[in-house]
């Protein structure tokens, strides 16, 4: 779909406040500025001097107890953006992007909250409340029985709930007394183990229990609507590449659909969205078995972090249409006009060791070259000679690759992470590269416990004699102390070497 | 063998020596012939032996950053006398560091108290979980490098204790 | 200046004879190294180790700079003494790099009889001070002796070269500005605790280093006494109470790791101007130098093709080619260092001396340092040399060698006989450096002559008293001579005697040279001046 800009001279606020920062914030700046409005930005002083902070057309600092207090605090910001004359607000992804208070607070100030209506955060923000919602708009949501529901047709409806099955103690928590059946012709015995269980454990024999998905993906779907009756979907994302239950690698399309599931799973996100009839862009998330089946796990009511992998096969500014709608345009074009084209896959870039369980790591950026080249894409709010600090989510930059194909994609992501310069913080960017160069996720066969599965992708690597010698080489070479030693030695006895008589 | 860099956990000695043209790199009974030719914004060519090597070198301190073959590395120069010296101390007990960025949540001694190995000193916050850092031995506490609250990088020193005599 | 034109066919037979004799006397004296360097009763290793001390090989090699050269002298010395049991004279000296300056090292060897002083160990140490001094090379003393040794406490004590012309040395290289440090890593007693008393900067090992006028057991038995090792002399009450030691360490290698930075503090010295240019490798490949010396003492050889082996691009400017042919005279490079050579061709006529003695006062007018390549019988002896007045030529080129101002340096090629060794900048003649070639040999005069000479006199002696000797108690007289005459003219005997600083494999000649002549224009050059030349 070509997008031709609007005319924004008529939108009821000519300039944006992005309560945000990092790269969502320059991500954001990007297309407000692009429209010809103005671009504000709120900071923290640990964000003096961030790529954000440095485009903006106006930065506003506001303090807090620790930085991350500052982001979330919804009066200061508004009073910001009331002080800067700022007609909108835009609230990226965390923070206070799905905080039904600040939405209200922001539009009562007068000021338009570029995001759903409050009701729809509020709405989706509720696991079950959700859960309930989406179930009885009639869309699937995974089979489960709960014991106090109707103890008496509890063993009936578990096994109505089909094989394999998780049963879990009301009361519990922590993994205890959970049981898996995989055999529903064991299922009351072992209805039987998880209530002694239960009780042992946590004096409370009530039990409930869910449909298994083993090895499960996660595929969620992007939809856009403008809460005047317009939903789309923007198709699909697989986003199963998981680390500490965190998304690290995501793509489109996902490899696990066919045109006919895709078709299914897409409109069934659509058909959530339009029963809301939502605003703004949002994301439905799916758990989605090995088997084909998926159901309902909840929907983010925002901007997603792997958001532009969708622009990238569409060729649509998510951020725009965001904007669009909070202005109170209608999206003005259906689902037939939403195409795509090639496959897209995005790379977190994050300041942490794998191999020491992905902690988090910090420190100066003395070095950064982002990589380039046909289908690159960077999005990022690091600049050289910033600084990876441990007061915020250690998300470097985001790697967002385009191919013709996914054999394509992600040859040209192997390509450029081994381009990725980034000195003075250790990053994932190797670990990225063991991680695309398997196997399983060459296929395509990849699972949320994925990389639990296969902890060896984390690990080191040995290193080969001559890396050794070549790192050691240079950073001799870039040593005084050991340069200075060297080129202390006059030049004859240095021409002689370790001669001996 | 006096100069070394700290490689993740492991330590390599070496040495380096200048030769008629350029450098030769002393690893063990190993000498290569090493060069180092910089450019702009850090990128460079490494000769090592018949190898020509770009890589992107930054430092800091005594931290060396090579991106070296797609992959960055990270290593740290120990001096000769701050490293025999420390040997020579025997303890690398006596400098407890961070095992990872994060914050103090609870300082339990002061500078000047006498512990027991496995007293509890300190305790922070990493990653959303807190850690105890306990003596690792009997001892006095020197000094105390962080207060509550404060934040501090992997391998910051957090608390030292004097001396074994 | 022109290459010198090789004149040897190095495939022919003579040539590869030659080279293969001579590349095995050069094995044969890399092994006598080897075994004098690290052959060691195990006892004595294990006692080192269980210590915590490092051999004096591995303590050197953590004091010098990685990849630069050591030039170490006298590696033979006392070989052929004390029935072979003080290899290397029980200390290792040399010249080295550390922090990237030229240092004279004087180094115990513990792991020989405790490091106890010889005679000849007191002469090497000696030997090494006064190259320092000459040289005005700073110096790292690495302690750990025993003490004198003192069953021959006479050879060594009391005279002028003797144990205290070392702390007469040091002083004078203290007066001379020159710096010392002494990392004390054993015991330094009695006179060798002024080793470090008489030094700038020390270091002092916690545990293995003390210092001290006398140990524990004499303290005892002077005054009764009773004190530890530690309280008495050790690292720590010398670098917190007495002040005797500067820099505790807690290791060896923590020990040289100090030094080294003391080192690095010193001020490099301003070297004499001389000419110099860039070096050039010879052209003539060094190890041919094997198949040019030949398998006889007493077969000639061009030396031109000698010089052609040692020096740079094998470049020679010829000075007199003509004239005074025995001694070839000219100018060449060193690793760029412009010297002077004299070397012989043959015996020295009164030409050949008067050219000689010229040419040493055109070096010295230059500031050229001098290198003599020495093979030489003599000076010409017979009636018509003596009325020519061959004793006074000599005398003159004598003249001219002792009052050499600029420094001399002096490589026995291979035969040095008579009084040739003095016109030729022998050992009494202050050479800064002498090195001596495996074959090469050494005497008043050849081992046959000498020995013909002394039976002569002994026939002569007996046919006054009417006796007259059979072949048999003639070469009874002559053969035990001969035997005693080859071996003290052989460069082991010189080397165990230090009257060289050691022999070195000839291809290594030109390093040896470099190294020498680097280190020698540390001291400024004066103007040439001279006695009186017998005219």
């Amino acid at each position: 779909m070509t997008q031709t800009l609007p005319d924004t001279s008529k939108w009821p606020f000519q300039s944006v406040l992005v309560a945000n920062r990092g790269e969502i914030a320059v991500r954001v700046l990007r297309t407000v500025q692009k429209l010809g409005l103005k671009g504000i930005v709120v900071y923290h002083a640990a964000d003096r001097g961030t790529a954000a902070v440095k485009m903006a057309d106006q930065a506003i600092e506001i303090t807090g107890s620790t930085p991350v207090a500052s982001y979330l605090d919804g009066a200061q910001i508004i009073a910001a953006a009331k002080a800067s004359g700022a007609g909108a607000i835009h609230p990226g992804y965390g923070f206070l992007s799905e905080n039904k208070g600040f939405c209200a607070a922001v539009e009562a100030a007068g000021i338009r909250f570029i995001g759903p209506t409050p009701e729809q955060i509020d709405l989706m923000g509720d696991k079950v409340r959700a859960r309930n919602f989406v179930e009885k708009a009639g869309f699937p949501v995974a089979p489960s029985a709960i014991e106090d529901d109707d103890p008496q047709t509890f063993v009936e409806r578990s096994r109505k709930v089909g094989a394999p099955l998780l049963i879990k103690p009301s009361a519990g928590g922590g993994g205890k007394g959970m049981r898996i059946v995989r055999d529903l012709a064991i299922l009351e015995q072992e209805i039987e183990r998880g209530r002694s269980e239960g009780q042992r454990y946590f004096g409370d024999g009530r039990l409930y229990c869910e449909r298994y998905i083993e090895n499960p993906r996660h595929i969620e779907v992007q939809v856009l609507g403008d809460g005047q009756g317009s939903v789309v979907h923007v198709f699909e994302r697989e986003c199963s590449v998981q680390r500490r239950f965190q998304k690290i690698v995501e793509e489109t399309p996902s490899p696990a659909l066919d045109a006919a599931l895709r078709e299914k799973i897409c409109e069934t996100a659509a058909g959530i969205a339009r029963s809301l009839n939502y605003r703004n862009a949002g994301t439905v998330e799916f758990i989605f078995g090995q088997g084909g089946e998926f159901y309902f796990l909840e929907m983010n009511t925002r901007l997603q972090v792997e958001h532009p992998v969708t622009e990238e096969i569409t060729g649509i500014d998510l951020v725009l249409q965001q904007l669009r709608v909070a202005a109170g345009e209608k999206l003005g074009y259906g689902q037939a006009d939403v195409k795509s084209s090639g496959h897209s896959i995005e790379f977190r870039i994050y300041a942490e060791d794998a191999a020491r369980g992905y902690t988090p790591t910090t420190g100066p950026i003395l070095v950064l070259h982002p990589p380039q080249g046909e289908g690159v894409r960077w999005d990022s709010g690091v600049l050289q000679g910033g600084e990876v600090t441990s007061a915020f989510d250690p998300m470097i930059a985001k790697l967002i690759i385009r191919g013709k194909d996914r054999t394509e994609a992600i040859a040209r992501a192997d390509k450029a992470l081994r381009e990725t310069v980034l000195l003075g913080c250790k990053t994932n960017t190797a670990f990225l590269r063991r991680l695309l160069q398997h196997p399983a996720f060459v296929a395509g066969d990849v699972h949320t416990g994925f990389l639990d599965a296969n902890p060896q992708i984390a690990a080191e690597p040995e290193m080969p004699a001559e890396t050794l010698q070549a790192l050691l080489g240079a950073a001799a070479l870039s040593t005084r102390p050991m340069r200075d030693v060297a080129d202390a030695v006059p030049d004859m006895h240095a021409a002689m070497g370790g001669w001996r008589n | 063998m006096h100069h070394a860099f700290k490689l993740g956990d492991n330590e390599h000695n070496l040495e380096l020596s200048r030769s008629a043209s350029a450098y030769r790199l002393h690893l063990g009974e190993q000498v290569v012939d090493v060069d180092l030719k910089t450019g702009a914004d850090g990128r460079a060519w490494l000769t090592l032996g018949e190898r020509h090597i770009e890589v992107v070198i930054a430092t800091r301190g005594d931290d060396v950053f090579v991106h070296l073959d797609g992959e960055a590395y990270q290593l740290r120069y120990q001096h000769p006398l701050d490293r025999l010296a420390a040997q020579a101390g025997g303890s690398a007990e006596d400098n407890i560091r961070a095992p990872m960025p994060g914050s103090i949540v609870a300082v339990q001694v002061k500078a000047g108290d006498t512990v027991t190995k496995g007293q509890t000193l300190l305790v922070m916050e990493s990653m959303k979980m807190e850690t105890t850092i306990a003596a690792p031995r009997d001892g006095t506490v020197a000094a105390v490098t962080y207060e509550k609250g404060q934040t501090f990088d992997r391998d910051a020193l957090l608390l030292s204790l004097e001396p074994n005599k | 200046m022109k290459r010198i034109e090789s004149k040897l066919n190095t495939a022919s037979a003579g040539f590869q004879a030659n080279a293969a004799h001579n590349r095995k006397l050069a094995e044969e004296f890399k092994e006598k190294q080897r075994a004098v360097r690290h052959d060691r009763p195990q006892r004595d290793i294990d006692r080192l180790r269980q210590q915590n001390k490092l051999l004096v090989r591995e303590r050197i090699k953590l004091l010098l700079d990685p990849g630069t050269p050591f030039l170490e002298f006298s590696s033979l010395a006392a070989n052929e003494a004390y029935d072979g049991e003080v290899p290397g004279a029980a200390c290792v000296t040399g010249i080295g790099i550390v922090s990237g300056r030229e240092v004279v090292i004087n180094a115990g060897d513990a792991s020989v009889k405790g490091g106890a002083w010889y005679p000849l160990t007191v002469k090497k140490t000696v030997r090494a001070l006064d190259i320092a001094i000459e040289n005005r090379l700073p110096v790292v003393h690495l302690c750990d002796s025993a003490g004198g040794f003192l069953p021959l406490q006479a050879d060594l004590f009391a005279d002028k070269y003797m144990a205290g012309r070392i702390f007469r040395n040091q002083c004078m290289l203290s007066k001379m500005g020159i710096q010392q440090v002494s990392v004390v890593l054993g015991h330094c007693t009695a006179g060798g605790a002024y080793v470090p008393g008489l030094s700038d900067y020390n270091v002092i090992v916690r545990g293995t280093g003390a210092i001290f006028l006398a140990g524990p057991p004499l303290v005892k038995a002077a005054t009764g006494e009773e004190v530890s090792v530690d309280d008495l002399g050790g690292c720590d009450m010398h670098t917190s109470v007495s002040g005797t030691a500067d820099y505790p360490a807690s290791s060896e290698e923590e020990a040289i790791a100090i030094a080294r930075d003391i080192v690095a503090q010193f001020k490099r010295p301003q070297k004499a101007h001389t000419e110099w240019q860039a070096p050039e490798e010879p052209h003539y490949d060094p190890s041919e130098l094997y198949g040019v010396l030949p398998q006889d003492i007493k077969q000639g050889f061009d030396m031109h093709e000698i010089i052609a082996r040692i020096v740079d691009g094998s470049r020679f400017h010829e000075y007199q080619p003509n004239y005074g042919k025995t001694l070839i005279c000219g100018y060449a490079h060193i690793w760029g260092y412009k010297v002077g050579i004299l070397a012989n061709n043959g015996v020295l006529f009164n030409d050949s001396s008067l050219k000689g003695a010229h040419f040493i006062e055109l070096c010295n007018q230059a500031r050229t340092p001098i290198v003599f390549l020495q093979n030489i019988t003599g000076f010409m002896v017979g009636k018509e040399y003596e009325r020519r007045g061959i004793t006074k030529d000599g005398a003159k080129m004598i003249m001219a060698v002792s009052n050499c101002e600029v420094p001399k340096f002096t490589v026995m090629c291979h035969g040095s006989f008579g009084a040739g060794n003095y016109g030729m900048s022998g050992r009494a003649f202050d050479s800064r450096f002498t090195f001596s070639w495996p074959q090469s040999q050494i005497s008043v005069m050849g081992a046959e002559q000498a020995a013909n000479t002394l039976a002569d006199v002994k026939i002569r002696q007996l046919a006054r008293t009417g006796k007259k000797l059979s072949q048999e108690e003639i070469d009874a007289i002559r053969d035990p001579v001969l035997g005693e005459f080859k071996r003290k003219q052989s460069a082991y005997w010189s080397t165990s005697e230090i009257w060289d600083d050691g022999i070195i494999d000839p291809a290594d000649t030109r390093n040896a040279l470099g190294i020498s002549l680097s280190a020698a224009l540390n001291t400024p050059i004066g103007e040439p001046r001279y006695g009186v030349f017998r005219m």
